[in-house]
């Protein structure tokens, strides 16, 4: 909100809560916040929250927060919808910040054979869908909240900071960080394809907390150094520890894009290994 | 021609559309339809391994995350040949039951209340009815924190995999779920009795087939690998295709099932009609208390099916825990081979789930899931037909058939995100 439309009003800012394509586990994580959603419905005006609420209204908003990916013809008029009536546009989520699991084989070019593969060659009479998007591949998107799904927290303290006036603050560090914190063993020497060294902090290194190495689902750092991650799985001959296996390039390919989506298939296309055929 | 639309399902995980055509006094057609863009699930993660397979399916479903996982592991397992130990069973099982609590809280007290007690969200209902709120939200909560002390985190968690757990939790924090209980069997018991003394329009009732996983040694549970029918056939779950029988319909993203040529439902409905009379306890007390041939008839029930199974799971709980902290933490079960075939099937919240793969040299080769919401669409379509038909012929106005049809959708608590938004009336 900006502060001459603070001055003008004391009203709560108007937020809306929209899902696209996906598992709706973005809202979910905002119906989780069991002990703050009474705060949440407080501190601000919630005017649609189609998961959570029947009488939503659909009118300009302050702040949008938009879950889920592009995926057909009424998630793209939606998106842009919303977009025109919001003065702040927030992606919530994998699958709005970078396309999510569905845009897995966003290199591969192939949605009309996958289309295929499990419809059949059903005539539908809906409109045709579209292979799937992060928001920013059709609108402005202002603030990206990433995770699959966000983290309740961070979700809370960019919220907090919204009802304020005050901008979102993103992380910019990789799970590595937290991970260091948390005195883990590195997975990386014991032969797994972590991703932790390329992917967003905020989840409080969870999975290799669990001994369980990252998949990545948060999504690319900021300056993600994925040459270097790629290099080092394939490539590697790490003098302290001479048993370490090399992976296929494909193999880490296939990982890298398990939640990376169109932001890590872009990435990707730019890595030059070297003396490894690509 | 006229057409009444709920063009977006409020209230439910998803986006679905109900449209209802109407000429004169008669209903000519009446459509359920899956907005949400295919996501195609079951091509992403051909050629991958089984690891990466099973962190990315679980994403099909925020809400029964868990579900889909155990579903996963247990159809991977097969195909590879791993035998599990019973700690890691028993885990399964516990994050099952803190799945249905969260789930059947998040829906009983947070979805179907409001439209039950004419609130538009749970929110507006914390004047009148403070506590059904609060209670809502703290078995809500309990339902998470078990799930997040099992997989990880509330959504998402990847701590369950392939052999076992990454990490078990420890007894203390096993203990410090088992303490919590006591305080939240009087809550379910209070929303089953709720529930319990609702009434239930009776105009759109008929009889439906029941199918649920038919757990060993007479038991009420969660997983199984036999499917038990209310007709009283029983089926392997590798035979799935024979209950479910999926067909792709024009006016949906989303695949229908039909058995014996008929609709059928899945679902905490379907568990008590089917297992109910194994249920013990103060949840068997209830079952008692509340059964009804009507159970058989109206798909509103399965809110109160819900509210029993709430108290089931609860106290389902503190048995399991008993057990796990005699165990000590086992090693993950090893891979016996990189090929092979194999189908796990579980109770998720909204009803039977399968998982279907084939595995060949450590590759998945073929991936079929079959999601709870994609069987009952068929028999949410019949019972919005029989609605509207009576309602149409009674000179119902539109908005009140809209609220009528919108309920029946929302009881059988539809998410429609596994399948792929909401209700139309056409006026011809």
């Amino acid at each position: 909100m900006s502060p001459d439309a603070q001055k003008q009003t004391k009203q709560l800012p108007k937020v809306g809560i929209y899902g696209l394509t996906g598992c709706a586990g973005d809202q979910l994580t905002i119906v989780n916040c069991e002990d703050q959603i009474l705060d949440i419905f407080g501190a601000a005006d919630i005017r649609s929250f189609l998961m959570a609420m029947s009488n939503n209204v659909e009118g300009e908003l302050d702040v949008a927060l938009v879950e889920g990916s592009v995926s057909s013809q009424g998630d793209k008029a939606m998106l842009e919808d919303i977009r025109k009536r919001s003065k702040i546009l927030i992606a919530i989520g994998n699958c709005a910040c970078n396309g999510g699991p569905q845009a897995a084989c966003a290199m591969e070019n192939n949605f009309k054979e996958r289309f295929k593969q499990v419809y059949g060659d059903v005539k539908l009479s809906i409109p045709e869908p579209l292979d799937a998007k992060p928001l920013s591949a059709y609108v402005q998107v202002d603030y990206m909240i990433p995770g699959c799904p966000i983290d309740k927290w961070e979700f809370l303290r960019a919220l907090g900071r919204l009802v304020k006036g005050d901008a979102p603050q993103p992380i910019r560090y990789p799970v590595c960080v937290e991970c260091k914190y948390n005195e883990n063993e590195c997975l990386l020497f014991k032969n797994e394809i972590c991703l932790g060294p390329i992917t967003v902090g905020g989840c409080d290194s969870v999975c290799i907390n669990h001994n369980i190495p990252c998949v990545g689902c948060r999504g690319p750092v900021t300056e993600a150094n994925v040459a270097g991650e790629v290099e080092m799985l394939v490539n590697m001959k790490h003098p302290h520890f001479p048993k370490r296996v090399n992976f296929d390039y494909q193999d880490v390919r296939n990982r890298a894009m398990m939640y990376g989506g169109t932001t890590m298939a872009e990435l990707l296309d730019k890595v030059k290994l070297k003396g490894a055929k690509k | 021609m006229k057409e009444i639309k709920v063009e977006h399902l409020a209230r439910v995980e998803g986006h679905g559309a109900i449209s209802v055509e109407i000429e004169g006094k008669k209903v000519t057609n009446v459509k359920f339809e899956v907005l949400e863009g295919p996501r195609l699930f079951e091509t992403i993660t051909l050629g991958k391994t089984p690891l990466e397979n099973l962190s990315v399916v679980p994403r099909i479903c925020a809400i029964c995350t868990l579900s889909h996982k155990t579903a996963s592991i247990r159809g991977l397992e097969k195909c590879l040949g791993v035998d599990a130990p019973e700690k890691a069973h028993l885990m399964r099982e516990l994050m099952m039951a803190g799945e249905a609590i969260e789930s059947h809280a998040l829906h009983v007290y947070l979805l179907a209340l409001p439209d039950l007690l004419g609130y538009p969200n749970a929110i507006a209902m914390v004047g009148k009815y403070p506590e059904a709120v609060i209670q809502g939200l703290t078995l809500k909560k309990f339902g998470n924190s078990v799930m997040e002390l099992c997989s990880g985190r509330a959504t998402h968690g990847e701590n369950p995999t392939i052999g076992g757990f990454g990490k078990y939790p420890t007894n203390e924090q096993l203990y410090a779920i088992k303490d919590q209980v006591d305080t939240l069997i009087p809550y379910a018991k209070d929303v089953v009795d709720i529930l319990g003394s609702m009434k239930y329009p009776e105009f759109y009732e008929k009889e439906t087939v029941f199918a649920c996983c038919n757990p060993p040694n007479n038991e009420y549970g969660l997983i199984a690998d036999e499917i038990i029918l209310s007709d009283g056939q029983k089926f392997d779950c590798e035979d799935y295709k024979k209950i479910t029988n999926e067909r792709v319909v024009p006016h949906s993203y989303a695949k229908r099932s039909l058995y014996k040529g008929a609709p059928f439902t899945v679902g905490s409905l379907a568990r008590i009609n089917n297992l109910g009379s194994r249920l013990k306890g103060e949840a068997g007390e209830m079952y008692e208390k509340y059964k009804s041939p009507r159970w058989k008839k109206n798909p509103m029930f399965n809110n109160l099916a819900q509210a029993i199974e709430l108290l089931y799971a609860l106290e389902k709980i503190p048995e399991l825990v008993d057990r796990l902290v005699e165990l000590k933490d086992p090693p993950l079960a090893k891979p016996t081979r990189s090929s092979g075939k194999g189908t796990g099937a579980v109770e998720a919240p909204r009803g039977t789930l399968y998982h279907s793969y084939e595995v060949k040299d450590g590759r998945m080769a073929k991936v079929d899931i079959i999601t709870p919401t994609a069987q009952n669409y068929e028999d949410i379509e019949k019972y919005f037909r029989l609605a509207a038909e009576h309602m149409v012929a009674e000179g119902w106005k539109d908005d009140e058939i809209r609220f009528q049809l919108e309920m029946i959708a929302r009881a059988y608590d539809p998410c429609i995100s596994c399948s792929a938004h909401l209700v139309k009336v056409v006026r011809k």
